[in-house]
């Protein structure tokens, strides 16, 4: 079985930084033939848990890409931040209805990570928070 | 890295059709939501946001799609979609927007049910 491709990336803190990550992926996807739009979700997860990490988090971002070059190619990503910390079990999930008529209107961003990916594990203390997702081909 | 423009390229009674290129992040979804006030405002009862050339919306655009929403729905207008991305569109099912926006595979499809619209 081949080698994992991998890339380590730390975040600059400049407007659409999470789009570096995001791109990042797409091409290391990309490389080990993870189909097209697989890769559009995965890509859009990738800049959800980025952005978190620079709006909340605290100290460097940094991303962590493995493309598995499996007979099903595969993807897992990690997010890690050095802010505060949060308990995902205290994030409520959004709901359509409600946000129409509140007056703050974000907070989909982990829903649309745990929707869009396979796999998802948070493990957040203050000093360190890490999204590991996976996302395997053809997956959901 | 994605520019982001904006384009209103009809306007046709109570009905226009916004052209939307690019990444629509918290700049792109401020330009989206000034451009559909100020349609609303001018009398626009029907806007068409038309995604082809646009492939990533992250959740700060998403809420302030919300806001164009919620002001549609206020006036009681419509507020459309066509050409979205199969992730885009998987992104709107997740969050449930067909239960308040139409969402269209092309605009000639959706320029032919909104002109029944109204």
């Amino acid at each position: 079985m081949a080698e994992p491709m991998r890339q380590r990336l730390v975040l600059p803190r400049v407007a659409r930084a999470e789009l570096i990550a995001g791109d990042a992926v797409e091409e290391l996807g990309r490389r080990v033939g993870v189909p097209r739009d697989t890769l559009a979700e995965v890509k859009l997860a990738v800049v959800e848990a980025c952005l978190n990490a620079l709006e909340y988090g605290g100290g460097e971002v940094e991303v962590e890409l493995v493309a598995h070059r499996d007979e099903a190619p595969w993807l897992e990503v990690a997010v890690v931040d050095h802010g505060p910390g949060f308990n995902p079990e205290d994030q409520p999930r959004p709901v359509l209805a409600a946000k129409l008529h509140a007056l703050r209107k974000r907070g989909w961003g982990l829903e649309l990570i745990r929707r869009l990916m396979d796999e998802v594990e948070i493990t957040s203390r203050p000093g360190l928070t890490r999204i590991r997702m996976i996302r395997r081909t053809g997956g959901q | 890295m994605e520019t982001f423009e904006l384009r209103t390229v009809q306007r046709q009674g109570e009905l226009a059709v916004l052209e939307v290129a690019g990444y629509i992040n918290n700049e792109g979804g401020e330009a989206i939501a000034s451009e559909a006030r100020a349609l609303l405002d001018g009398g626009c009862r029907t806007l068409l946001l038309d995604l082809h050339a646009t492939r990533i919306i992250n959740s700060i655009g998403i809420s302030l799609l919300l806001e164009v929403l919620e002001r549609t729905l206020e006036v009681k207008g419509t507020l459309a979609f066509c050409c979205l991305t199969p992730s885009i569109a998987k992104t709107f099912q997740i969050m449930g927007l067909g239960q308040y926006a139409r969402l269209f595979p092309d605009r000639a499809s959706a320029l032919a049910e909104l002109a029944q619209v109204r």
